[in-house]
């Protein structure tokens, strides 16, 4: 019993997951608007719960799935992006008579997602990291009628099964070699994978598998087209959640598991680190379509975190803690003042080819203020301006960089950031200082309390770090014992 | 408090002027800030002690405890006038946008605030964190302004600074991490306190880490100043500036002071300081050589103005590079000194541009005629910029040339020769578009209106005033200049 109150924020989403499809059932299209306040409730239910739940420590079902800081922080960080998620999917699910399979397919990826969060065997996150990845194939495919969405699903899907074998291929080599799955359990018997070419084997395969989930370059070919094609609300829990997912899965693999082979895959992630972050951003530079411009800057800031991996002291792991935190907020509200953009397009023409272009951001500061007024911090923090969450994160994740000694990784990391503020001015530009003849429009409330909850959370990051500062490093003090 | 209040102030007024609706209330916020700043800065400057080099009025709070940031603010004689500075324009500036008509008054107001307050933010600042907070924040209200009231050329002038100065606070930002680093290793705990990591520079074991960082926080400020060749984002931005933006810009003297503060302490301990003097030196004298030249062969009046800045920032890294408390405590002058004379100069052209519709010195002619206010402050101006004696250009140029002549006679030779050209781009301009005969084609022009008058002709006062009078604010730079001297000597450099 004990455990399953452990488990009570997963439980609730589950339960509000399921009640949302049985009514949906029973209701109308035109009263289906009720599921979204549903869902956006049992997120809020089960955040509370991990709040309060803060500071747990336990190890549950024959120690597959562990409570700690980590994970009570990584299940913070996807609550908070679902939340984002239901709250702005209101407004776009209105009217939809499948709303309460999206709903409910966005809460079952957030139960994934934070499964993940918690598992302690190779098993268990192989299983969630599926239950997250099927529930999002669906979601990135949710307009059937659209060319763009089927592409960017199909795409998703092919290639997230393809990683999902590699993955499994990989781990299958891990349980071949130490005869467990246990992720503390491979950390002790690593000695069979550290003599053996097959530890290798199995890096590689691991690097690939999660590569894909978290779009490093080489393996990033994916995201672009689907976070486009996918509907603006789903590519916000997309880049700013699922791929937190891979990137709390990766910790757990690498730095726990196999921390063994620490010098084989760290020198990996360093080139993959250098090469996901320059191109994300030499490539964003040049898109006039917002939400591929995103996706590319999208790469380039899982380029930063993966720094972490590289770096590898407490203070960097906080740092990319606390990065995939903040980039939850900043991502997962640009993508949401996105989708308002198009929501506002598409209601004005439903014929518009590329709802997104940045032509359609003309003019924004006066027709939709609030919209624009958070995009606009949202894309200052992606840049790293003091006095957002971006910067507080940068502030930790290079500075640690250099603290290690790595001062080229910081050297290139820092042009990169400074590089990626051009394109993310001329969003700004756009907004503010380009002229439009259109009028000013309403904006939907649903979007703008997503957006403000997402502004919130950017600026109580940049104002007053200490809190998420601390909790980063509480969580990355799971990942290596002992701690700073 | 004091402090925290002529800091937070601007700020403040600044989301609330966003929320007006006319012109009226906009403005009137905007000189009630400023104002209020005003008589803030006086009170602390008269209860200011310019007879010891420490820092005054010190606030200090907790904020990040885990990663040793602090809130802590003070100001000490390098400061102290260039908040003085900020705050005696501000209001002027105010005045003289009185009567503009402008789309948006209120963000433009707002604008002006949000600089004023982070400007005098990272003069206030005595942790490195805060610093470059406020530091970065200077860039996002002039980016907006530029790029929303700028000339035909904006959105490309907004961009360039933005970028070309972001990427210099980056690497300062690396320098920075280095200090913070190399401290933190050396006694186990987290500290951003800039007079503390100042004092620690020198247990730095590795000398190229040294060197490292003082390149890195070096090239910071003078890509800010700032001084030939990472000058290049000046003109664009000064020029498709409006001419309150252009006004904020050489109000933001962070670059130099950056370099009194912050570089001049580090220097004595660097492993090289022999180098690092001469980079400072030959960086100022090629600006002011350079910045003059250019200036010369402009069209445009307000081009002109601006690369005579870049000329005359250069006397500020010569200065430092002088080492001597007159050449230091000159350069130190020349900040607050060529504050004023620009923006009145900034002011003057743009009411010419206003009543004429042309910058362009050959298509003038004759003004005096027509505007003998506009023309008896901008003469007044234009031979203080040129280094007439009894007005503040010339005490800081003297100061600065025949202090560094002691350590460095050769780049003080090169810096003479650009006096000449200096007097002749600065009286070809005046006697080109405000005498002679006056050019009809021009049309009705009147006088600039007593809101300019009264702004533009106050700001030149004081430029004869502390051009006859500079003991005010020079005494408080020499005492600081003097505690960096002897810091020197001490380490035999």
């Amino acid at each position: 019993m004990m455990d399953l109150m452990l488990l009570a924020p997963e439980l609730t989403l589950a339960v509000t997951g399921l009640a949302v499809l049985l009514i949906g059932l029973f209701l109308p299209v035109g009263s289906k608007k009720i599921l979204g306040f549903i869902a956006s409730i049992g997120v809020l239910a089960a955040l509370a719960l991990t709040v309060t739940s803060l500071g747990t420590e336990a190890m549950m079902f024959n120690d597959t799935l562990s409570i700690d800081a980590l994970s009570q922080f990584f299940k913070i960080v996807f609550l908070v992006v679902a939340l984002l998620f239901t709250i702005a999917s209101i407004k776009y699910m209105e009217g939809n008579k499948n709303a309460e399979e999206f709903f409910s397919l966005g809460l079952f990826a957030t139960i994934g997602m934070m499964f993940v969060a918690s598992a302690n065997d190779l098993m268990v996150l192989f299983v969630a990291f599926e239950l997250a990845s099927l529930a999002t194939y669906a979601l990135a495919g949710f307009e059937k009628t659209n060319q763009k969405s089927l592409e960017a699903s199909m795409k998703y899907f092919m290639i997230g099964s393809l990683s999902a074998a590699l993955l499994l291929f990989g781990i299958s080599f891990i349980y071949g070699m130490t005869g467990t799955t246990n992720i503390p359990a491979i950390a002790e018997n690593a000695a069979g994978l550290v003599t053996n070419p097959i530890g290798i084997v199995a890096v590689i395969l691991l690097i690939a598998g999660f590569g894909f989930k978290i779009a490093l370059v080489p393996f990033h070919m994916w995201a672009p087209d689907t976070y486009q094609g996918s509907p603006s609300v789903v590519s916000s829990l997309l880049a700013a959640g699922s791929k937190k997912m891979g990137i709390v899965a990766a910790f757990k693999v690498f730095i726990v598991a196999l921390i063994a082979l620490q010098v084989e895959w760290q020198t990996v992630f360093a080139i993959l680190a250098v090469v996901t972050m320059t191109y994300g951003n030499v490539v964003a530079v040049t898109q006039t379509s917002v939400k591929r411009m995103l996706a590319y800057s999208s790469l380039a800031q899982a380029g930063y975190i993966s720094m972490a991996f590289v770096v590898l002291t407490p203070l960097a792991l906080s740092g990319g803690i606390l990065y995939a935190l903040s980039h939850g907020f900043m991502k997962a509200g640009a993508f949401i003042a996105t989708a308002a953009v198009v929501y506002m397009v598409l209601s004005e023409n439903k014929d518009t080819e590329d709802p997104d272009h940045l032509d359609n951001f003309r003019g924004l500061g006066r027709r939709m203020p609030i919209t624009a007024l958070s995009m606009t911090i949202f894309v200052f923090a992606l840049a790293g301006i003091p006095l957002t969450a971006g910067f507080t994160s940068k502030f930790v994740l290079f500075s640690s960089t250099i603290q290690a000694g790595f001062v080229w990784l910081a050297v290139i990391a820092i042009l990169n950031s400074a590089l990626s503020l051009y394109y993310y001015a001329k969003i700004v530009k756009y907004m503010y200082f380009l002229p439009t003849d259109a009028d000013k429009v309403s904006e939907p409330l649903p979007y703008t309390i997503a957006l403000v909850i997402a502004v919130i959370g950017v600026l109580a990051i940049g104002f007053w770090p200490e809190p998420f500062s601390y909790w980063a490093m509480e969580a990355a003090k799971v990942l290596i014992p002992g701690g700073i | 408090m004091i402090l925290s209040l002529i800091v937070l102030i601007p700020l403040i007024f600044a989301a609330l002027t966003l929320l007006t609706k006319t012109k009226e209330q906009a403005r009137g916020m905007a000189l009630v800030a400023t104002v209020a700043v005003l008589i803030l800065t006086l009170y602390m400057y008269f209860n200011f002690d310019s007879t010891i080099a420490t820092n005054q009025f010190e606030e200090m709070y907790q904020w990040v405890p885990s990663l040793g940031i602090t809130y802590h603010l003070g100001v000490d004689g390098i400061a102290m006038p260039l908040i003085l500075l900020n705050a005696i324009v501000l209001p002027f500036l105010i005045l003289y946008t009185w009567n503009d008509d402008r789309k948006a008054p209120n963000k433009f107001y707002a604008l002006i605030l949000a600089t004023e307050g982070a400007a005098i933010g990272v003069f206030a600042a005595l942790d490195f964190f805060l610093f470059y907070i406020f530091w970065e924040l200077t860039l996002i209200p002039l980016f907006f302004m530029v790029s929303i009231w700028g000339g035909p050329n904006k959105h490309h002038a907004s961009i360039k600074f933005f970028i070309y100065t972001h990427v210099a606070s980056l690497v300062m930002l690396l320098g920075i991490f280095g200090l913070y680093f190399a401290a933190w290793d050396a006694t186990g705990v987290p500290n951003l306190d800039i007079p503390y990591l100042l004092s620690q520079f020198q247990f730095i074991e590795s000398g190229l880490m040294k060197d490292l960082i003082f390149l890195a926080l070096l090239f910071g400020f003078i890509v800010k100043l700032p001084v030939v060749p990472f000058h290049s984002w000046q003109p664009d931005a000064y020029t498709e500036a409006p001419t309150a933006g252009s006004v904020l810009f050489v109000m933001l003297k962070i670059g130099g002071y950056g370099i009194f503060k912050i570089m001049l302490p580090l220097l004595p301990f660097t492993a090289s300081p022999d180098l690092m003097i001469t980079i400072l030196a030959a960086l100022g004298a090629v600006s002011i050589i350079y910045g003059a030249f250019v200036a010369l062969s402009q069209r445009d009046l307000k081009r002109m103005i601006v690369y005579s800045s870049v000329s005359h920032m250069g006397y500020v890294t010569l200065g430092a590079a002088g080492l001597v408390s007159l050449s230091v405590s000159g350069a130190m002058f020349q900040q607050f000194s060529h504050g004023l004379i620009m923006s009145v100069m900034f002011m003057a052209s743009g009411v010419i541009n206003a009543a004429t519709g042309t910058r362009i010195i050959n298509d003038l002619g004759g003004l005096a005629q027509k505007m003998p206010k506009l023309a008896v402050i901008m003469v007044l101006t234009f031979m203080a910029s040129l280094g007439l004696p009894g007005l503040t250009g010339f005490v800081a140029e003297v100061s600065v040339l025949s202090g560094t002549f002691v350590n460095l006679p050769v780049y003080v030779m090169i810096a003479l020769l650009a006096i000449v050209i200096t007097a002749a781009y600065h009286l070809w301009a005046l006697q080109r578009a405000m005498f002679g005969v006056f050019n009809e084609k021009l049309g009705t022009i009147v006088d600039i209106n007593s809101y300019q008058t009264l702004s533009m002709g106050l700001i030149a006062m004081l430029i004869l005033y502390f051009g006859l009078n500079p003991s005010p604010v020079l005494d408080m730079m020499l005492t600081n200049s003097e505690n960096i001297i002897s810091l020197m000597a001490a380490m035999g450099v």
